[in-house]
């Protein structure tokens, strides 16, 4: 194994008008590993993620994806790669919303297949083939020519999750997939990621659901303040003694 | 005078007054968008003139818009713009029309999430992409209602022509009024633009309609 890391971001730091959310976060994710991101709400998990993601800008650090640098500092100012480059990193991840963020005026089979064709990857039938094929594994293929609003919020969020597999990812990103949704709807939207990462996939899940996280992670990170507090496999988590920790996994976990 | 020829003169009228609103709609749509994203521009240069441009359009009557265009060139540069009537009257009609729809397209891709820019963003939409796949289909939907109404309200404008003595509709049963000493050419006209803007609310009801599948 000697790949580079899907994901490897390091020293990230960022602030919103003085206020600094992310003070030094490094985090490299290995082809098919589950990372769960988790802590209290302004922790900085989502900023994190949409650092990552390249939805925000970062202040410092690197990110670099499977050994392609999307940005750096250098001397203390960032430098982004050029647009070319970022659109090949782009194409690296999928990102998966908490309110989903599907085109409402698009069929769902059409939310799937267009960005497939876009970029080029394949034609309107292979992407439709392909669209079809992942809708079906998720229980949605008779929806396939329904729009979004007059789908549950579960199978919405499901349809996102085809959405980004369709463009077949090299790393997915979760942020809290589940937190818009009631306690019903949010299992069946969990039971589809567990079913990803049994087949491997590599993910980065930011996630309030904590018997969830220790389920399916091959590690968690537990953030607070903007900075990494601990982390872990889940059992290192789950039983280390950090007051801390103890104290934010209990009140979630009841 | 006998109705039939009343009717006939109304009605050689009454196509300036559409040709008038067809042109206007054809113009001030797309430069409104344009208008819209000049409004919208980071640059602050650009949005402050823009935005000096709507409030003018939008401050001073459409009437003294239709006079200084005709007008002013030959007073500021001595070119007189005789037999440029028309194409003077759908430019004023046009950038007074360009303004106000503007607003409307900024209400409209203000209403649109931001999350939306994102997911096309991650998925590897460009730009243009986004804007013309994305947000403005949706943007289309918000704004039709608004998009109705002024409409509506450029058939009844298109009678402001008369400032320049353009021979459309209102003109006309202006004239034959004066001449016939009665008010019944008025009532006809009246009536003209009664049943015209009765098409367009049709029409801009069945676009609504067909807009709204989702």
């Amino acid at each position: 194994m000697n790949e580079k890391p899907i994901l490897e971001l390091k020293n990230l730091r960022k602030s919103f008008g003085g206020n600094e959310v992310l003070k030094d976060i490094s985090l490299t994710v290995n082809r098919g590993e589950v990372v769960s991101i988790i802590g209290p709400s302004g922790s900085g998990k989502s900023t994190a993620l949409r650092c990552a993601t390249l939805l925000e800008t970062m202040e410092g650090g690197s990110l670099a994806y499977k050994g392609s640098v999307a940005a750096s500092d250098e001397d203390g100012t960032m430098r982004y790669s050029d647009k070319q480059e970022l659109k090949k990193i782009r194409r690296c991840f999928g990102l998966v919303f908490q309110n989903f963020n599907l085109f409402p005026h698009y069929s769902v089979l059409k939310n799937i297949t267009e960005p497939v064709i876009l970029s080029g990857q394949a034609d309107k039938k292979e992407a439709e083939e392909r669209g079809l094929k992942l809708l079906e594994r998720l229980g949605l293929k008779d929806k396939a020519d329904a729009y979004p609003s007059s789908l549950s919020g579960g199978q919405q969020q499901r349809v996102s999750i085809a959405r980004a597999l369709a463009m077949q990812p090299d790393i997915l990103f979760f942020d809290e997939p589940t937190s818009a949704l009631d306690p019903e709807l949010t299992g069946e939207v969990l039971k589809v990621i567990k079913g990803l990462a049994a087949e491997h996939m590599t993910m980065v899940i930011v996630t309030h659901e904590m018997k969830f996280a220790r389920e399916v992670s091959d590690r968690i990170i537990f953030m607070e303040n903007g900075v990494i507090h601990s982390q872990g496999t889940p059992d290192e988590l789950f039983n280390s003694d950090d007051e801390r920790l103890n104290t934010f996994i209990g009140k979630l976990e009841n | 005078m006998k109705l039939s020829v009343m009717l006939t003169q109304l009605t050689q009228g009454m196509f300036v007054s559409v040709e008038i609103f067809l042109l206007t709609l054809l113009f001030s749509l797309p430069l409104g968008l344009l208008v819209s994203f000049g409004r919208m521009s980071k640059n602050k240069v650009v949005s402050a003139i823009v935005k000096f441009y709507i409030a003018i359009m939008r401050g001073t009557p459409l009437m003294l818009q239709l006079i200084v265009v005709y007008f002013a060139p030959f007073y500021i540069f001595g070119v007189n713009l005789k037999g440029f009537r028309f194409p003077a009257i759908i430019i004023a009609f046009s950038v007074n029309y360009a303004a106000y729809f503007a607003e409307i397209y900024r209400g409209g891709i203000e209403a649109i999430p931001k999350g939306q820019y994102e997911a096309a963003q991650v998925l590897g939409y460009n730009k243009v992409q986004t804007f013309f796949r994305i947000i403005f289909p949706q943007v289309l939907r918000i704004i039709t209602p608004s998009v109705t109404n002024e409409t509506i309200t450029l058939v009844k404008d298109t009678s402001l022509a008369f400032v320049l003595a353009q021979a459309e509709m209102f003109t006309i049963a202006k004239q034959i009024a004066a001449k016939e000493a009665s008010v019944g050419p008025l009532m006809v006209a009246g009536l003209f633009y009664f049943v015209f803007n009765f098409v367009v609310a049709y029409v801009m009801d069945r676009i609504e309609k067909k807009l709204n599948y989702y």
